[in-house]
């Protein structure tokens, strides 16, 4: 294997990596503060389940750039992974980062934030969704936009060699 | 020097920082908030207060936990509000993840036991194993600690607490000096722990009970015309020369020497109250109020071990109110005082 697509498999690899390590922790966090007022109010499940799962998006975001990539390297199709250079390499890796960063770090924050709603639930459950749901989402606004510029960079900044 | 480092800090407007929040707590903390909306409404203890009998007044937490008050004795009353208590205790010591804070709160219950041991000590009353059970310490040890004096058995801060109470004690020939003794001892010991396990939280609360007392004590002083002045404990936030002014100084004026501080209100109101009607019960209504307020302000705590500590205290405040009301239902005893005890 060459160093280019060595870098872009790094690429890939922190894409799915860094926002799934960011899910994984704001759904604990989240998870955790539901199941304490599940415990003394299960019938707040329905309410608490929408706060839980938020902060998975990150991870689906995250695995979203990474297929997309070893789909453009043509992976899966029969002629076999493209040869790439070291530079786009590199762009591939560039490419990869800004999902990887803002998924980490968004749902990190998310689960605190739908932790919060979790709680407030708890006491005022005709808020759930005008604060908890809502301030959860403005913080995913910034996953999406990783996704985002991680997408344009791949689909329209970068240009792809065709397989042989 | 650690107190008195902490002691000049006031620069807070009327609570002290409660600290951030500690995702170890995420459980415990949305677990409390669901418990704390099954706590008894204020509204439902003033309709227990205003009841005709004690039966009506049971009748009013039906729903509750409470549930098999109706109908008992004042001792099965008593018992099974000591049950609910060590329940809830309970509940505390499995949702606490640091076990240093829980055993900081048991060692109420071991101050408690050792007021109560070195009175009958000095008293020459037999020790007894009549104690709370719910404490660091094992009751059944009391009696060959202070029959064998192996005061080493109750660790440092108890032992050292019992020996100077009990010099006290033989100094003065005062019983009220084991109860200054041994509150001063539990007070630098709350204080102590809680700056060496860098809580903010604790640090606050400890030193806002302090300042309460002081005031209390401050207050007490004065009424009597005590001339008494080192009975004030250390590691609040007010200075004790600010507190032994106060008590010079006439009731209308008292208020005006605690402007800067957050006690202001509690002080004024609380002295002018003492000065009219001889009572302390505005004072104590106003403290227990500052201490709620400070209790209530971990609702902004999403995950920490805030809430857990304020749910613990506020349970126990309303386990004794409930005691308090039916007791005094079964009493006979005035609506209107119950509800003046029971506060705002």
């Amino acid at each position: 294997m060459d160093f280019g697509m060595a870098l872009a498999l790094v690429g890939a690899g922190l894409a799915a990596l860094m926002a799934g390590i960011g899910s994984a922790i704001g759904i604990g966090i989240a998870g955790k503060s539901a199941t304490g007022v599940l415990s003394e109010k299960p019938e707040r499940y329905g309410q608490m389940f929408i706060m839980v799962v938020l902060p998975g998006t990150q991870g689906f975001y995250g695995f979203l750039a990474a297929f997309l990539i070893m789909l453009k390297l043509n992976f899966f199709g029969p002629e076999g992974a493209i040869t790439i250079t070291t530079t786009l390499g590199w762009q591939i890796l560039a490419a990869s980062l800004p999902i990887a960063f803002a998924g980490l770090f968004s749902a990190i924050h998310q689960g605190k934030v739908c932790a919060g709603g979790i709680l407030m639930t708890a006491k005022r459950p005709e808020m759930a969704f005008k604060a908890g749901v809502v301030y959860a989402v403005m913080v995913e606004v910034y996953a999406v936009l990783g996704l985002l510029v991680t997408m344009f960079i791949l689909l329209k900044g970068i240009n792809w060699p065709t397989p042989v | 020097m650690m107190l008195r480092l902490k002691a000049k800090a006031l620069d807070f407007y009327t609570y002290p920082p409660i600290g951030g929040d500690d995702w170890r707590y995420g459980y415990a903390a949305a677990r409390v908030r669901a418990l704390q909306t099954q706590m008894i409404p204020k509204s439902t203890l003033v309709d227990m207060a205003n009841a005709g009998t004690f039966e009506q007044a049971a009748e009013s937490i039906s729903t509750t936990e409470y549930i098999p008050v109706a109908s008992k004795t004042l001792a099965e009353l008593e018992q099974v509000l000591i049950a609910q208590r060590r329940s809830l205790r309970e509940q505390f010591a499995r949702l606490m993840i640091d076990n240093s804070i829980v055993k900081l709160f048991k060692t109420r219950d071991d101050f408690a036991n050792m007021r109560l041991a070195v009175r009958r000590r000095v008293t020459d009353k037999a020790i007894g194993t009549d104690y709370s059970s719910q404490g660091n310490l094992n009751p059944e040890i009391f009696e060959e600690v202070f029959e064998q004096e192996k005061y080493e058995l109750l660790g440092e801060h108890i032992q050292n607490a019992v020996e100077q109470a009990i010099l006290a004690y033989y100094t003065d020939r005062d019983i009220c000096r084991i109860d200054h003794i041994i509150d001063r001892a539990q007070a630098e010991y709350n204080i102590q722990t809680a700056l060496k396990m860098k809580s903010e939280f604790l640090t606050g609360l400890f030193s806002i009970k302090i300042d309460l007392t002081n005031i209390i004590t401050m207050l007490r002083l004065k009424f009597t015309e005590s001339e008494k002045r080192k009975v004030f404990l250390p590691g609040g936030y007010i200075e004790i020369e600010r507190l032994k002014q106060a008590v010079d100084t006439e009731y209308d004026s008292i208020g005006q020497l605690f402007y800067a501080t957050p006690y202001y209100r509690i002080v004024s109101v609380g002295a002018n109250y003492v000065g009219t009607e001889k009572s302390f019960l505005k004072a104590e209504q106003a403290s227990e109020n500052h201490l709620s307020g400070y209790l209530n302000t971990t609702s902004q705590i999403t995950s920490g071990p805030q809430p857990v500590i304020a749910y613990l205290l506020q349970k126990e405040k309303e386990i004794r109110t409930v005691r308090l009301i039916l007791t005094a239902k079964k009493n006979l005893l005035d609506k209107k005082m119950i509800l003046d005890r029971i506060g705002e």
